[in-house]
């Protein structure tokens, strides 16, 4: 009796090279559509960077660090248990906040760096299934807390990859499952993060360009 | 077809709500298609929103007997809901909002509810946060969920969240007092969330260490245990004080190191950080005002207030001395290994010797072999250097893709034993070569270093931490600390790899053999300008 792990297998024949002309074909024809439900998301770490005086910072970091656990990590609530997703809100803000000092990084990094699987994808806790989006969920958090260097990038490249839909565009979740534009965008942005040079270069802290971030003179904390 | 109709009917129903709660109404008809539609989109949060606004109308409107009636029909469709989608964000929050609004709430029946739906899905955290509500809401012993994790554990595999939730309640029960470390069943600290920091007494700490390691010889692949025993193994958080004061006559200057990185910029007496970006550094630098303490006749005693901790340290500069410390020493400290009492220093070697009977039945279990490792530290980190290092070799070939994890672990740790072996002999020589390191940390421990020894290691940059071994003035452009020689021998290749040491005037000698730099043409040129008083340059 012992636990299974949980993983993928990567078929053979599964993607193994950027389709960026297909992915900007099903964004593009993805609003047009009549029965999809088009979602705008809002950035709100830009909102609140441009009107932090209106909150109470003090109290906001007080509230994100009582969500720290035994593992590093972060839960929704305190008490709550770690998971990538609270995880990257939480270094996200401390380091909008200039309080990345507060974080354990190398326990953090490490249980963030045991999310690879032998598939090369990243789960969001453990014993759970890999999935795109903690490519961007798990990846920024390393970048962030200064251990990308901690997953292997090869691996992690190759399941992603195959994560896309040579026929439509577009990634999924996980290999061969249906493509929507939420895990296209964590696909694409956690390639970028893995310095794919065909993307431009994506901030991990707020998950926009680069360029545009300089534009407007916005350089979060990373540790290094 | 079929398909559009029911888009069709769902639609007109959405619409007619949105409708209806825009003209302020709070009808029936208004919780009829609410429902209607939550029942098949759950996770509909504007739906949940309006129904509650409904419900709290309703409260104005009809008795408490009602009102009970009322949500405990809420709570009967509620449970439907679960039923088809268990993981609703949405779901969930209603049913924590509807329990906390019953005049006559059945807590035990809402325990009862998260047992079923743990028994299901242990790692459902929905289930798991509204369980601690309830608990919290209603008075449950810590002592009972404590049991409830028990048999939890001993029944199920994927049992990371009970394992989790274990942390949280053990400080509780059994807190660790701040200053007594083996004392057991003080009252509970203070009602802080972060109740992990808190650590847990001995005596228990001793037979959580068995109960884990019944799980972890039952399944060696558990990994929920394997990190579980690692916190165990893992210490409390030093508290925040001084821990160095040093003074130079020659420059002028205090730096002060913190235990933790710290924000110590103030009014009147001018301190700077020395980590160039950060607010928050654990070194920190003082220049006095000139004359101060140059006189090599007098002598000076010096106290650095720190009075957001009501804490102070001195330190007493003698005549005829340039230079003078007052710090608290890693070795005192302990501060790369547990606290061991008699106890557990017996406890972790048996504990130590049972794994590694595991690790020879799983040879390729990753877990075994770094928490071999995490023993040896905690037991004696100097006496186990050699073996920690063939395990982080074998851990390498076994966990390939966290390779660099443990480069940077290994790394960590030999720096810790450097610093030890370094304190033992005080000397103020940081020398540690040809140990494959790829990272460097603990810089806020060399402070007092004068020289350093790099050589033959796998180094690809200087932090800018590294400036934390010399006071990094930049606006008055003065070096703080005496830092003569540097000896780096890693893979050092490019200009800005060295940026740091540009902070750095008294640098007089830099060896850079056998780093990739040298191979750069021009590169003795654009040393020099980089690093005008460095007079000795081997390339």
């Amino acid at each position: 009796m012992s636990a299974q792990l949980k993983d993928v297998i990567i078929k053979p024949d599964a993607p193994s090279s950027l389709l960026l002309d297909k992915h900007a074909d099903y964004i593009a024809a993805y609003g047009s559509k009549k029965d999809d439900y088009v979602s705008k998301s809002v950035s709100s770490s830009v909102l609140v960077q441009g009107k932090m005086d209106t909150i109470n910072v003090d109290k906001a970091v007080e509230f994100v660090l009582s969500c720290m656990n035994f593992d590093g990590g972060f839960g929704c609530r305190p008490g709550s248990e770690s998971h990538a997703g609270q995880i990257y809100c939480c270094t996200g803000f401390l380091s909008l906040t200039g309080q990345l000092h507060q974080l354990n990084a190398d326990l953090l990094g490490w249980w963030l760096c045991e999310r690879q699987l032998p598939s090369g994808g990243l789960n969001g806790r453990p014993e759970k299934l890999p999935d795109v989006c903690y490519s961007w969920w798990v990846l920024a958090s390393l970048k962030i807390i200064g251990r990308i260097h901690w997953i292997d990038k090869a691996k992690l490249r190759r399941f992603i990859l195959a994560c896309q839909d040579e026929e439509t565009g577009g990634f999924a979740d996980r290999p061969g499952d249906m493509v929507d534009p939420f895990h296209t965008l964590f696909g694409v942005a956690g390639l970028s993060l893995l310095g794919d040079e065909q993307i431009k270069a994506v901030n991990p802290v707020l998950c926009m360009p680069e360029d545009v971030l300089q534009r407007i003179g916005l350089q979060p904390d990373l540790l290094s | 077809k079929e398909r559009e109709k029911k888009l069709q009917i769902y639609v007109a129903a959405r619409d007619a709500c949105f409708t209806k709660r825009k003209d302020g109404v709070f009808d029936d008809e208004a919780l009829q298609l609410t429902q209607q539609l939550l029942s098949s989109n759950p996770d509909f949060a504007t739906l949940w929103n309006y129904r509650r606004e409904i419900l709290l109308h309703l409260e104005t409107v009809r008795n408490q007997d009602e009102v009970q009636k009322i949500y405990e029909a809420e709570l009967s469709f509620l449970e439907s809901c679960l039923k088809v989608n268990p993981k609703s964000y949405g779901s969930w929050h209603h049913r924590g909002w509807v329990s906390a609004r019953l005049p006559r709430p059945d807590w035990a029946r809402e325990l009862s509810l998260c047992d079923r739906c743990l028994s299901l899905d242990d790692r459902n955290f929905h289930c798991w946060d509204y369980r601690r509500m309830v608990v919290k809401m209603s008075g449950v012993p810590v002592k009972q969920e404590l049991d409830f994790t028990d048999r939890l554990i001993g029944s199920n595999f994927s049992n990371y969240s009970s394992w989790h939730y274990r942390s949280t309640l053990l400080p509780l029960l059994h807190p660790q007092a701040p200053d007594t470390p083996s004392q057991c069943g003080n009252p509970p600290p203070s009602a802080s969330p972060q109740t992990h920091f808190h650590r847990v007494c001995e005596e228990q700490l001793l037979k959580e260490y068995e109960l884990v390691q019944n799980a972890f010889f039952t399944d060696p692949n558990d990994q929920s245990a394997w990190f579980y025993y690692r916190w165990l193994l893992g210490r409390a958080e030093r508290d925040e004080m001084i821990s160095c004061v040093y003074v130079s006559r020659e420059e002028e200057r205090v730096a002060v190191a913190f235990s933790r990185p710290v924000n110590a910029q103030s009014v009147g007496v001018e301190w700077q950080s020395v980590h160039p970006h950060f607010k928050n550094s654990p070194v920190w630098i003082c220049s006095l005002p000139p004359g101060t303490i140059s006189d090599v006749a007098n002598e000076h005693n010096l106290t650095v207030h720190w009075t957001e901790k009501h804490s102070h340290r001195d330190c007493a500069l003698y005549t005829g001395r340039s230079e003078s410390w007052c710090r608290d020493t890693a070795t005192d400290l302990e501060l790369f290994r547990s606290e061991l009492s008699v106890e557990k220093t017996s406890v972790l070697q048996s504990e130590l010797q049972s794994v590694r009977q595991l690790q020879e039945l799983e040879p390729l279990n990753k877990w075994c072999l770094l928490t071999i490792i995490l023993l040896m530290r905690a037991l004696d980190p100097l006496g186990y250097e050699k073996e920690t290092l063939a395990h982080f070799q074998t851990l390498k070939d076994v966990d390939s893709m966290r390779s660099a994890y443990y480069s940077d672990l290994c790394s960590k740790f030999m720096i810790e034993n450097t610093i030890l072996k370094m304190e033992y002999a005080e000397v103020r020589v940081f020398s540690i070569s040809d140990r494959k390191l790829t990272t460097l940390c603990h810089l806020d421990q060399l402070l007092l270093v004068t020289h350093i020894n790099l050589s033959s290691n796998q180094l690809q940059q200087l932090p800018p931490q590294f400036a934390m071994l010399q006071c990094l003035e930049v606006r008055i452009g003065t070096l703080f600390f005496l830092l003569f020689f540097i000896n780096l021998n890693s893979e050092i290749s490019t200009l800005a790899d060295l940026q740091p040491l540009a902070s750095c005037p008294k640098l007089k000698r830099l060896d850079l053999r056998g780093n990739p730099i040298t191979q750069t043409t021009n590169a003795e040129a654009e040393l020099a300008g980089l690093l005008p008083s460095v007079t000795d340059l081997l390339l």
